[in-house]
């Protein structure tokens, strides 16, 4: 597929016209005090589309795995699946989140496809865009960084340092049909080769351009976190300040573990089945009862919680996925207030008391 | 994947339903149903394999068949009044219905167990789930080498299944042991831990044995199985975990990196006890 440039001066109308046809999810702020903060949203015109922005609060899978999503309706001893999705797009989603998407995208699909989330995806069309602001807890140089994105539409870059002579505008890469359907909303042009490669060092030259940065192989990262896996002592230093809010689990593009639960309508005659986000740093996760009030937890503190959390992100999936189950967005460090959540912190003290035990 | 087509596939959640032929009250606490699918179709499993049993309004929860596959008609599962969704389906009547999805996970692993001698240590309701595989053995007796079953609960009031029980106690198919905890007035069998039964019978190493319980039981026997020199790979445990979603998703059975729900619940030991989180 094609390689195209937008000016500058005809991207507005480029969005305006695309919100006449299609909903389109994109970040916007979403309040601002003395920091700014971004949330993906249903846009309204172009005016609220914040491509500089750095970070939203909660990752875009939630334009197809939402917080709360019936999946079952049911009335009068009847019932029927809810899935009804309609075409739209999620603009402005960073490489990052394209890759945690990717992986979202293999887990609902992998062994069983589940359509509630896979359907929702099918109908949406994703457009990456290159990473204007740097979030301050960001490490997605150095996690995750050897897997390419993938599983996006277009990539839309904007083109800055440019020379007097040069129009400004936007570089929109077009990777298959769904992409090549929003070329109809606006005035695009095909890009020049000064373009494409203007674009391609904008997008290299950021990558070690992170405030945060793990000096590891993932391989390095894997082993030795796996080998620390019997190290109470490490893993309740690590936890210790935890209070089980799940905010880390929330907040992560990469999380994808759901309670699911019935309840009713008014008329206690009809009511809905709800999937909802769970946490696995929750206390109750991995608990189940049994009769007269006993139960058992298979995960009991928060250092068994903690340590399930990493293991999740570093270990246990890296087969299947062909990298880490982290892509170093750091939302989970901004959203812990305790500040225990994030990964950098977290991986170089276990790789440096295993360096410490091996003298 | 294609461009802004819903795929065809079905909805996984959507579960389907099976009526109740009859209904048991096996002890205060549980309830022993016999079902049939509602479209009369014929449930395939194996022994060990579990469903999702809901009701509208309530909820859905993981539930180990207890019937063999062996008898075709239909399908027994129990039910132990513990929370909202069992409390509310321990009050349907017979031609009521229930929802079910599955059968999911990996059961006992028969082409493993046969023309073996056989030992079954079921605690509590572990019975449930292996009396699938008791009754499949029974049905097909002749596959097997020696069978023996184990079975402790903490009194007699927690023993199920009592018709099958006065069955096994005199039967000639089964070598088979019980025990309580605690004895009442009128108990007149053995009193102690269920491994005390280890000494009323010799086991030989090449015994493929199956544990189900809770899971402070499994130490212990696992502990008299390796006295006797039982490899690991010969010992199947039938693990209980929160199994939300049975199909791999939600995260909630997680053990280590395996799952309950995909991986198990039956799992051989050898594959398990390097794992930290299963017992
Ligand atoms: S673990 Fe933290 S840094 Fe890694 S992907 Fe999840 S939220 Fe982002
Ligand atoms: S690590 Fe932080 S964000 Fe995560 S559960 Fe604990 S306190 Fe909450
Ligand atoms: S029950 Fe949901 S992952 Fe196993």
């Amino acid at each position: 597929m094609n390689t195209y440039f937008i000016k500058e001066s005809d991207f507005n109308n480029f969005i305006d016209n695309m919100l006449l046809q299609l909903p389109v999810i994109a970040p916007v702020l979403s309040s601002e005090s003395v920091e700014s903060f971004f949330s993906f949203e249903f846009l309204k015109n172009h005016d609220e589309l914040r491509l500089d922005y750095d970070i939203t609060i909660l990752p875009p899978k939630k334009a197809f795995f939402p917080p709360r999503q019936v999946i079952i309706e049911f009335s009068h001893g009847k019932f029927h699946g809810t899935v009804n999705a309609k075409k739209q797009v999620l603009l402005g989603v960073h490489p990052y989140d394209i890759k945690a998407i990717d992986q979202t995208d293999f887990l609902f699909t992998e062994n069983y496809e589940d359509i509630n989330y896979t359907a929702y995806r099918n109908a949406t069309t994703l457009v990456c865009s290159n990473i204007q602001t740097i979030s301050k807890r960001a490490f997605w140089g150095s996690i995750s960084h050897d897997v390419p994105a993938r599983g996006h539409d277009a990539f839309l870059t904007k083109l800055t340092d440019l020379n007097e002579a040069e129009e400004e505008g936007y570089l929109f890469e077009v990777f298959n049909e769904k992409g090549h359907e929003l070329l109809s909303f606006g005035q695009f042009l095909l890009a020049t080769e000064l373009q494409i490669q203007q674009a391609k060092s904008i997008n290299e030259s950021i990558k070690d351009k992170c405030p945060q940065q793990l000096n590891y192989s993932q391989d390095e990262m894997a082993n030795t976190i796996c080998r620390s896996f019997n190290n109470t002592a490490l893993w309740d230093e690590l936890a210790q300040d935890c209070f089980s809010c799940g905010s880390c689990n929330t907040t992560c593009p990469t999380c994808y573990c759901f309670n699911v639960e019935d309840s009713w309508n008014i008329d206690q005659q009809s009511g809905q089945r709800t999937r909802y986000w769970d946490s696995c740093m929750t206390e109750d996760f991995a608990k189940i009862s049994s009769a007269d009030g006993q139960s058992e937890n298979f995960r009991k503190t928060t250092a068994a919680r903690m340590r399930h959390r990493i293991m999740r992100k570093m270990v246990y999936l890296n087969d299947k996925l062909g990298t880490q189950a982290c892509v170093g967005c750091g939302r989970c460090s901004i959203a812990c207030t305790a500040d225990i959540a994030d990964p950098v912190n977290i991986i170089k003290r276990i790789m440096e008391e295993a360096a410490n035990d091996s003298l | 994947m294609t461009a802004f087509e819903n795929k065809k596939a079905e909805n996984i959640f959507l579960p389907r339903e099976a009526v109740i032929l009859n209904i048991k009250e096996t002890s205060q606490l549980e309830k022993h149903f016999t079902l049939r699918n509602a479209d009369a179709s014929k449930m395939i499993f194996e022994p060990g394999q579990f469903l999702e049993v809901s009701l509208f309004g309530y909820g859905e929860i993981p539930i180990g068949l207890a019937s063999s596959p062996t008898r075709e008609n239909s399908f027994d599962i129990v039910i132990r009044t513990v929370g909202r969704v069992s409390t509310a389906i321990n009050q349907l009547k017979e031609g009521d219905s229930l929802y079910i999805r599955g059968p999911y996970g990996n059961g006992f692993k028969l082409e493993q167990l046969r023309s073996y001698p056989i030992l079954v240590v079921a605690g509590g309701v572990g019975v449930c789930p292996t009396r699938s595989l008791i009754q499949y053995i029974m049905d097909r007796r002749e596959e097997f080498k020696s069978f023996t079953l184990f079975y402790g609960t903490r009194d007699p009031s927690q023993q199920l299944f009592l018709e099958d029980l006065k069955q096994w106690r005199c039967s000639d198919k089964v070598e088979y042991y019980e025990t309580v905890d605690k004895a009442d007035e009128h108990w007149e069998g053995p009193v102690g831990l269920i491994t005390e039964l280890f000494k009323k019978t010799s086991i030989a190493a090449e015994t493929r044995v199956i544990i189900c319980g809770p899971p402070i039981m499994f130490k212990f026997v696992i502990y008299e199985l390796d006295k006797i020199g039982i490899a690991h790979n010969h010992i199947f445990v039938d693990l209980e975990r929160r199994m939300k979603c049975a199909i791999g998703k939600c995260g909630h059975c997680q053990i280590n990196n395996k799952y309950a729900c995909l991986d198990g619940p039956v799992f051989a030991l050898s594959d398990i006890s390097n794992l930290e989180e299963a017992f």
